[in-house]
């Protein structure tokens, strides 16, 4: 491989504007419906209307990401909105909480893998055999001397 | 590439819906080994079967999924997480107490952080014989904020930026696998409080946390409440202050044990090998 490798930065999103992202955010919830529906005991109509919640919190989260000058990821907005939205204090949030308590946690993050898993693309697969096995073995490194670290530290300040 | 034809990718959100049903249907699988257990969740089947239809992996797979569908496939990852993220905040909200209590172990637990350096670092230079690649491959767990450090101090075609972008790459590709494993054999083994291992779930991207408070969720189930809380504010805390202690601490530790450990004034060999 003489030719240089060029990295893309996977920082850069692609520009989704609020339209795009309330129908592509409606795709995923459908995904989720269905996959929520085979994964629990939760009937149909109770898990749209946690997602329909779940979709509004998402959106006031993405207006909030452009309207609000100083720069935050917008997961971070969403996140934020999710925890102001079922404070203790705040009011109606018993409600929001009973109506997201029908959407399992966990299989809203299986469409988000299937879609990186097609999402893989040569350059990837390229970078992962030309670092070759010692990278492998370092990653694996990383991330547990990272998750252990955290641990150890969390434990002695508890 | 339009944002029009992202959405009306059928192919692809129907492969989606399809393995999502699948991976539901097959469910938590639990393996027992010596020290602890495994957890294999369905978000870690969806992944395996996402890279089975895809072209780039399995080359019969092309006649399903066109590399259009695969371009369309990445800006989908960020939107789907997105409900996931807002699902994780209602669960945030009203532990807020648990949160507070916890305060100073949260904060302070950045600084585990720094375990990557201390594990990692040493195993890269002395028993691998790695270069300059070595730094920015062991500074940091490589997630997005950490490839930016790492950019724009070196640049990403230079030797630290491909070791980032290898731990990056090896991260997003079995990230999810070795931190839903760490936590299940953690978990079983009874070496750290549990409220200890979710707040260390919080450390990497928003799939690692899944799938690392998914299995301890599933190993602990009656703790899932308090689980979620911390590993959620933790990673919260990861996006707001981790980024300060890797540009102040983690990169500049690195840089001077690799002037102490690493190779003495030879000429640099090609980034990669």
């Amino acid at each position: 491989m003489s030719d240089t490798q060029t990295f893309e930065d996977p920082t850069e999103e692609a520009k989704f504007g609020l339209g795009a992202h309330a129908a592509a955010l409606v795709v995923v919830c459908i995904v989720a419906l269905v996959g929520n529906t085979v994964a629990t005991e939760n009937s149909v109509p109770q898990g749209l209307v946690g997602l329909i919640v779940l979709w509004g919190l998402c959106m006031v989260g993405l207006v909030l990401t452009a309207v609000v000058p100083f720069k935050l990821p917008s997961v971070a907005w969403i996140s934020l909105v999710g925890i102001v939205a079922t404070l203790p204090w705040t009011p109606g949030s018993a409600w929001v909480v009973e109506t997201v308590s029908h959407v399992n946690f966990l299989t809203l993050a299986t469409p988000c893998l299937a879609y990186a898993g097609i999402a893989i693309a040569k350059r990837e697969i390229a970078i992962a055999k030309t670092s070759g096995w010692k990278i492998a073995v370092v990653a694996v490194l990383v991330m547990t001397g990272t998750y252990v670290g955290s641990a150890i530290v969390a434990q002695l300040f508890l | 590439m339009y944002v029009k034809e992202i959405l009306l990718d059928w192919r692809l959100h129907l492969s989606t819906l399809a393995i999502t049903v699948i991976a539901e249907a097959i469910g938590v699988i639990k393996v027992p080994i010596g020290i602890g257990a495994i957890l294999l969740l369905p978000l870690l089947y969806a992944f395996v079967m996402g890279l089975l239809i895809n072209p780039n992996v399995i080359r019969a797979a092309k006649v399903w999924i066109k590399p259009s569908d695969v371009k369309a496939a990445s800006p989908m990852i960020v939107i789907a997480i997105m409900p996931f993220i807002a699902k994780f905040g209602t669960i945030i909200g009203p532990s807020m107490r648990t949160i507070i209590d916890a305060g100073p172990a949260l904060i302070l637990q950045e600084l585990g952080n720094l375990g990557t350096v201390i594990l990692a670092f040493p195993v890269a230079v002395l028993a691998l014989g790695m270069g300059r690649e070595s730094i920015g491959a062991c500074f940091s767990v490589a997630r997005e904020p950490n490839i930016a450090i790492i950019a724009d101090k070196y640049g990403l075609k230079s030797q630290e930026g491909a070791g980032v972008m290898g731990v990056y790459v090896i991260g997003t590709l079995f990230g999810t696998f070795v931190f839903a494993i760490l936590a299940s054999i953690f978990a079983t083994t009874g070496l750290f409080s549990v409220e200890a291992l979710a707040m260390a779930c919080g450390i990497g991207s928003g799939s690692m946390m899944a799938a690392c408070s998914g299995a301890l969720v599933s190993a602990v189930p009656e703790m899932k409440e308090q689980i979620l809380a911390l590993a959620g504010a933790s990673n919260v805390l990861t996006y707001a202050t981790g980024m300060y202690l890797c540009v102040f601490v983690a990169l500049p530790m690195t840089e001077k044990l690799y002037d102490w450990l690493g190779p003495k004034s030879t000429p640099a060999p090609s980034a990669g090998e």
